[in-house]
This record gives structure tokens, C-alpha cells and sequence, in this order.
């Protein structure tokens, strides 16, 4: 494991030194901005918006479809370039003939799509600190750590399952999408299954509603810190890892 | 240094490579010749480890592909084809990089880059973007690379392909001047190139070994040219039976003049006992040629499947 600092640094450089990083992170800022924007309207009519006084968070972050749109678009696109990219120029060649093993490739590269995730939560951290002190609206730091821990848990899963489809292709495009469809179904399709369910008054809805990603940030966002989520994230995360090792290590046996 | 026991490689249904068995000794410069899709890039695919081998076994300085792939890595540098870089890294962050990760200790680090930068001629571009450099340029970084963690064992995947005639002859010269420390093994489809750099020559036709010979002994070899009159194929037969002769192939057919080839084994000349065995049989000699056989004869005749080379019945 001893080269992972090393590869860690090159695959961070090829993201910082290009273009694509800023550019990710001004669409975020922006939508920070806006978001940012909405909670403090809503802060200061506080009579029609109970809820969102409770949870500043929630409205802020894990509530807003805004934020799930960014990130179901931004995740793949950090991750598809990963694997596919070194395929697609051959630079894979050099890479796995070099006295490196596959794991620690494996890991480096999804240590730096998390990094790279982690970047791009920056810009909605940015504006709190002026609501803190400037506004002076003390709002608790409790569900703030709880939302911090669970996004982290949840880009690692995230990032794991971009990097396993990056892995799989030379074409980053379809990388992308592959990426993108499993994190819609997680996010998305489970959350509507999981009304369809309740509707029907059905057992398994229950279930569907534990494993829907939405549910369990907003979870996070109200300041509940749920073990079995975080051990479900990181449990997804390190099977995917696996699966993108014995991807790299059966690509030899083509 | 390197030993191939009946190496098979292949994808899905198509065998790129077949039984190929073959060694390599310490400070060889072996050629691998043949032409394209015959099998080249894969042999040196599966000597670093890149592909593992259907069957059969590549022991590289001591260690198996497959059982030590890592040790193997270590001692092997490998310039793919087309030399794959990182656009965006410059040619000497790029080179710190890789001894980096090819365990160049921290203390020798910075003398084996300058070492491996004047040697290849790179000072002037150190500090250049690697996707900015021209195919020289990029060429002469992969070989840097290749030798940055001082191998045993260098393999190069057609180092001079699309360089101009004067960065042919630098590579040549540089590959030449590594021989004295490294084992080399490159892959080529230029005849001159061989003759010019190698010590030794493996032809690879269709997945299989043609011809595996001394480039010494290559050059040694005679073809003599015969053309008589009298039934061809007795006339064959009787060529064929001649001591040192190694095969013998009808040319041309007509009238009852035949033209016949004859190889013969390690530079024998056995013209006078053609003419005698000839007469004996009271046919007529029309013409009787030496020819050296030059390596690009022996080449397509490989590679076109008129002969097979005798290391190859060995290996069926």
C-alpha cells in the first residue's frame, strides 16, 4: 500500500490541473447560492415554515431536489473518467505492468473521487459560518456533523459504484450513464416505490423505505445518526471496490 | 533471463499466440520480427504480466508471470506500443513519478532520473508538457521510463514506429548502448532494423515461431539455385537427399525445365555434389547460383508458409 500516496497525487493533479474541476465546483457554488438563498427566506418567515426552522439542514441540504439533481449529474461525471480514461489512451499498459498492485490502484483512484466528491461539499458549507455568526441564527451542530458523516458515507458508496462501471469500459460516456442509472435507482426510484408500497399497505415497503437514499440523508440531515446506514453504505462500498479489483485482475485473463 | 515454455494466449475462440517456446540470455538484443497480427504485442503483453497466458509458462529473471507477477514487474521495463502517457504531467514530474512507483529508493531517486534524461537526450524538455511533445520526443520519455529502476530486462514494443530516419538511428544507437547492461527484447516489422540492432532473430508467423536463429548464422545460410531439365519431382527428391541441404523448393515449371531452391544448413556449399548427383542421373544442369539469403527472404518465406523451420517441427 506503500504507492498510494503516489498514485493518490497523480490522480488528484489530473484533476485539479485541468479545467473540469472549477468548473464542477461553480455549478455547485451556485447551487449552494440558491439553496442558501431559499433557506434564508424561509428562516425569516418563520411562521409558515415550522418544519424547516427545526431542521435548517434539511431544507438547506437533504430536502432540496436541487442538491440530489447536482449530485446524481456530478458523481458520475467525476468518476467515469477514472478507469475508462487510462483504457482508452492505453495508459492502463503502463499502469498495470509497473510493480503496483491492482488494489492499490483500485483504492487510490477511489480515494480520489472521494477527495474530489468531498470538494464539491464545500461550496454548501461556505454560507453557514455567515448564517452562524453574521446572522446570528444559532441553529444546533448536532445534525450538522450527523449530515456530514452520512454524506461522506454516502459518497464513498457513491464514488465505489462510478468507479466499478469506469472500471467495466473504455468509454467514459457509458460509464456515466451506467453510473448514473444505478444512483437514480437508489435514490430516486426507491423513494417512489417505497410510496407505491406504503399505498398499497404492503410489508416489503418498509424495507424499500430502509434502503432509499433520500430517506436515509434526510435521516442524517435531522440529526440521527443511524449505525446500520453508515454500515450499509460502507458495506456497498467495499463490495464494489472488490468487484472493480477482480474486474482489473480478470481483464488480464481476456 | 527469459524463458518461454509453449506459451498459448488466446481470446474467445482465436489463438494470437501458439506453443511458442523460446530463451533469452543475459545482455542478448533479440529481435521479434514478424508481421502485423502475428502475435508480437501479445507475447510481450504476457512477458510483463499485462495478460496472463492461456497455457504454458514465461519465467522472466528467475520469476513466473503468473505465480510472481510483481517481482517480474520489477525487473522488466516496458515501452508499450505507441507509448501511452499522461497528457498532463511534465516529462520530468513524469519520470519522478514512475521511479516513485517503481521503488527507485528516495537517495538514488534523482540520479537515476538524470541519469535516464541524459541518456535519452531529454534535458531540453524536461520541463515541457508531455502531450506537447513530438513522437520523437515521446518516444525517447517511454524508453526513459522503461529504465528508470535500472531493469534486467527491457521489452520494447516497436520503439522506432513513426519516428523520422534520424530518430531511427537515435533509438537504434540508444538500444545499442543499452545491450551492454540490460536484456533487451523488441519487437519490430523492419527487416533493416534486426540487422542493424539485434544479436538474434525470432520470426513470429501466425502465432507460431518460424525461424529463431543467430543473426550470424542468418546470414551464413546459402540458397542455391538450380535449373535442369528432367522430371521435376524425381529431380526434387534426389536435391533433397544431398547432405546439408535443408529443403529444397520447385521455383518454376515448364517444358521440362525446372527451377529448383535449395537451403541448406550453416553456409555448406554443396553446388559440386548438385552438379555430380545431376549427371549421375543423367539430367542436364542448365544454371547453377549461390545466392545469400538474406534475412528479408527468409522473412516471407516464413511468413508466407513455404518452410518450416526445424524449431518448429520441435515444438509441434
Amino acid at each position: 500500500m506503500r504507492h498510494v500516496p503516489t498514485l493518490l497525487a497523480r490522480e488528484l493533479g489530473a484533476f485539479f490541473l485541468g479545467p473540469m474541476a472549477y468548473i464542477v465546483l461553480m455549478a455547485f457554488e451556485v447551487i449552494a447560492l440558491l439553496n442558501f438563498w431559499e433557506l434564508v427566506d424561509a428562516l425569516s418567515q418563520p411562521q409558515r415554515e415550522f418544519s424547516s426552522v427545526r431542521d435548517p439542514m434539511t431544507t438547506y441540504v437533504s430536502a432540496s431536489p436541487l442538491f440530489w439533481f447536482s449530485i446524481l449529474v456530478a458523481v458520475p461525471l467525476l468518476t467515469m473518467r477514472l478507469i475508462a480514461e487510462e483504457r482508452r489512451t492505453g495508459t492502463i499498459e503502463t499502469l498495470l505492468t509497473m510493480p503496483v498492485s491492482e488494489a492499490e490502484i483500485v483504492l487510490s483512484k477511489w480515494l480520489a473521487g472521494v477527495l474530489m466528491y468531498l470538494a464539491l461539499l464545500v461550496p454548501f458549507a461556505v454560507y453557514l459560518p455567515f448564517l452562524y455568526f453574521q446572522a446570528r441564527y444559532y441553529f444546533d451542530l448536532g445534525p450538522l456533523l450527523s449530515l456530514g458523516i452520512g454524506l461522506t458515507t454516502m459518497g464513498m458508496m457513491f464514488v465505489a459504484i462510478g468507479l466499478m462501471f469506469s472500471a467495466l469500459t473504455r468509454n467514459q460516456i457509458v460509464a456515466a450513464v451506467w453510473t448514473f442509472v444505478v444512483l437514480f435507482l437508489m435514490v430516486v426510484l426507491t423513494l417512489l416505490l417505497y410510496f407505491y408500497g406504503a399505498r398499497q399497505q404492503a410489508g416489503w415497503a418498509e424495507a424499500v423505505r430502509f434502503l432509499a437514499v433520500y430517506v436515509q440523508v434526510r435521516a442524517f440531515g435531522q440529526g440521527q445518526l443511524d449505525l446500520r446506514t453508515i454500515a450499509l453504505h460502507l458495506s456497498v462500498c467495499v463490495f464494489a471496490l472488490y468487484l472493480t479489483v477482480k474486474i482489473l485482475e480478470t481483464g488480464r485473463r481476456r | 533471463m527469459i524463458q518461454v515454455e509453449r506459451l498459448t494466449k488466446q481470446y474467445g475462440s482465436v489463438r494470437a499466440i501458439e506453443k511458442i517456446s523460446f530463451g533469452v540470455g543475459r545482455g542478448e538484443i533479440v529481435g521479434l520480427l514478424g508481421p502485423n497480427g502475428a502475435g508480437k504485442t501479445t507475447t510481450m503483453r504476457v512477458l510483463t504480466t499485462y495478460l496472463s497466458p492461456t497455457s504454458g509458462r514465461a519465467v522472466l529473471a528467475g520469476h513466473d508471470v503468473l505465480d510472481e507477477p510483481l517481482a517480474v514487474r520489477r525487473k522488466v521495463g516496458y515501452l508499450p506500443e505507441n507509448v501511452p502517457l499522461y497528457h498532463e504531467m511534465r516529462v520530468k514530474e513524469y519520470l519522478r513519478y514512475r521511479a516513485r512507483l517503481k521503488d527507485v529508493p528516495r537517495s538514488r531517486r534523482r540520479l537515476a532520473i538524470s541519469e535516464v534524461v541524459s541518456r535519452c537526450r531529454l534535458s531540453d524538455v524536461e520541463q515541457r508538457l508531455l502531450g506537447h511533445l513530438s513522437r520523437g520526443f515521446r518516444q525517447r520519455v517511454g524508453l526513459a521510463e522503461a529504465m528508470v529502476h535500472d531493469p534486467d530486462i527491457l521489452i520494447l514494443d516497436e520503439p522506432t514506429a513513426g519516428l523520422d530516419p534520424i530518430q531511427i538511428r537515435e533509438v537504434r544507437n540508444l538500444i545499442q548502448e543499452l545491450g551492454d547492461r540490460h536484456t533487451i527484447l523488441l519487437s519490430t516489422h523492419i527487416m533493416s532494423e534486426v540487422e542493424a540492432v539485434c544479436g538474434r532473430v525470432i520470426i513470429i508467423a501466425r502465432g507460431r515461431i518460424a525461424i529463431d536463429e543467430k543473426l550470424e548464422r542468418l546470414r551464413l545460410e546459402k540458397a542455391i539455385l538450380v535449373e535442369a531439365r528432367g522430371p521435376a519431382e524425381s529431380i526434387r527428391n534426389v536435391l533433397a537427399g544431398i547432405d546439408g541441404v535443408r529443403g529444397v523448393r520447385i521455383t518454376s515449371r515448364d517444358a521440362g525445365i525446372s527451377g529448383f531452391e535449395l537451403q541448406t544448413h550453416g553456409g555448406d556449399d554443396v553446388r559440386e555434389a548438385v552438379c555430380q548427383k545431376l549427371t549421375t542421373n543423367g539430367w542436364i544442369l542448365r544454371s547453377l547460383e549461390l545466392r545469400r539469403s538474406s534475412l528479408e527472404e527468409r522473412f516471407v518465406e516464413a511468413v508466407t508458409g513455404d518452410g518450416v523451420a526445424p524449431s518448429e517441427v520441435e515444438a509441434i
